[in-house]
């Protein structure tokens, strides 16, 4: 049996990738002793600290309401290098990282279906 | 007989890889962080590429990441505006630095007391990180925006580049020591402390400079653009990447090109050697970053060198000095995310 004249490296097993639903950095990981010197909290900042949280927590609320508000509505979208496109909004994913739309229309015809990334929407306005 | 090479291909981001950086050689071995443009920047085991976590909390593509010397802090500089350290161990964000423009680069103090910023603003920043709060010192002279700044000869100095410069400044006096001028765009920029060796990429040369007093040393000329080179810790090749989608692999003294290897899709940003020199790392435009082996056929990390007569089965111990040597405690350096719900392999794209 004639062997090759050149054969690939074996590995052992590819690298491992995101598992898809965590940020990772298992707490119980062997670095996690490791702790980094943080400068300390002075006592009047954590008080500043939890009415950003409730400021934060209503203005979330308020986006998640204006999503509902959407669904259904002809929404008209800013894409990047003056793109304008109109659609039924129908919803988001979890991290409002897509939207799924339909009757897209776009400037090389109607998509009934289709999936826009938000991270390609400069903005987005409708008329409730 | 002669082992082709293989690349081991680390998925997750789904944008451009635009920057990456190793960290120093650590009791846990040692990392690498990837900067990409969908604003997640990511943490691996620098000798196997596997993932540990995600950075999250910029709200824009991420184009400039480093970790420090023992990998307990990392910083990112983003298009939001804003330049992040985060707990390298946690995952946790620690502080937000506001800039006035998209930030670039970003790069710690050998010891972690000071973080460099430069960006779009044309300012060089140094910021405290033990007075978080403080204004950072501020560097201005540079005429377009600053795509690299690096600490230099033991945190004395400051290099930075821009569109057409290469600057050396004086930290005490924060001044500009020195210039080097180029008719070509500058697309990336190394710095080498044992030696004071600067490498420096424009058009088609991978340049290299003393970092000291900036006098060139010698140059190369590449097939195409590239776009990122570094050199090996042993300085006896170095690394290229470019526009043509291929990696370059030179013999530094004589300048012979080594070796070339396709297998990104998209142009290479990004590349660097790790801390031992054993692989170098590129990121790409396609969204992946690829280990590929210094001595192609040597076992390390996740290459294992099958020969007749040995057995197989081990995992490959890179020459690390770990506090514990036993088989089992390599195992669960490897495997940090073990708990995790993990979906089947990574897809690979061939």
């Amino acid at each position: 049996m004639q062997t090759p004249l050149t054969t690939t490296v074996p590995v052992l097993r590819l690298p491992r990738g995101p598992d898809g639903l965590s940020r990772g950095f298992a707490p119980d990981g062997r670095r996690a002793l490791l702790k980094p010197v943080v400068p300390e909290i002075p006592e009047s900042q954590e008080s500043r600290e939890s009415q950003e949280q409730r400021a934060r927590a209503a203005l979330r609320e308020r986006y998640l309401r204006s999503l509902l508000a959407m669904v259904g509505r002809q929404v008209s979208f800013t894409l990047h290098e003056g793109v304008h496109v109109t659609a039924h909004f129908g919803a988001t994913d979890l991290d409002v990282a897509n939207f799924y739309v339909s009757q897209l229309q776009t400037p090389i015809g109607v998509q009934a279906e289709a999936l826009l990334r938000c991270s390609d929407i400069i903005s987005y306005t409708f008329k409730p | 007989m002669a082992m082709r090479q293989t690349p081991l291909t680390c998925s997750g981001h789904t944008r451009p890889v635009v920057d990456l950086a190793f960290s120093g050689i650590t009791p846990y071995g040692y990392f690498l962080i990837s900067a990409c443009k969908d604003g997640k920047p990511m943490l691996r085991q620098g000798d196997t590429g596997d993932w540990i976590g995600t950075f999250l909390g910029h709200k824009g593509a991420v184009w400039g990441a480093t970790l420090n010397k023992d990998a307990t802090k990392a910083a990112t500089a983003a298009a939001d505006f804003t330049a992040k350290v985060w707990d390298a161990v946690s995952g946790d964000e620690l502080m937000t630095l506001a800039h006035k423009h998209i930030v670039k680069t970003v790069d710690f103090t050998q010891d972690s007391n000071c973080l460099l910023t430069g960006g779009q603003d044309k300012l060089l920043r140094i910021y405290d990180l033990n007075k978080p709060e403080a204004d950072p010192k501020e560097i201005s002279g540079h005429t377009s925006g600053i795509k690299k700044a690096l600490w230099c000869s033991e945190d004395k100095q400051i290099l930075s580049a821009d569109d057409k410069t290469v600057r050396l400044w004086d930290h005490a006096t924060m001044t500009e020591v020195k210039s080097l001028n180029f008719n070509m765009s500058v697309s990336s920029m190394e710095y080498i402390p044992e030696g004071e060796i600067l490498v420096i990429t424009y058009g088609r040369s991978i340049a290299f400079h003393s970092a000291v007093s900036l006098d060139p040393i010698k140059s190369f000329e590449a097939p195409a653009t590239i776009n990122s080179a570094s050199l090996h810790p042993e300085k006896e090749f170095l690394v290229a990447g470019g526009e043509d989608f291929k990696l370059y692999k030179y013999d530094y003294n004589s300048g012979e090109e080594l070796e070339s290897y396709k297998g990104h899709f998209g142009p290479i940003h990004c590349v660097r050697f790790s801390p031992d020199g054993e692989l170098y790392a590129s990121g790409s435009e396609d969204g992946t970053l690829r280990l590929w082996q210094t001595v192609v056929g040597k076992t390390y990390g996740l290459w294992k060198c099958v020969l007749p007569e040995e057995d197989s089965g081990e995992l490959a111990k890179p020459k690390i000095s770990f506090p514990e040597t036993a088989e089992e405690e390599l195992e669960e350096i490897a495997s940090e995310n073990s708990d995790s719900i993990y979906s089947s392999t990574p897809e690979v794209k061939a």
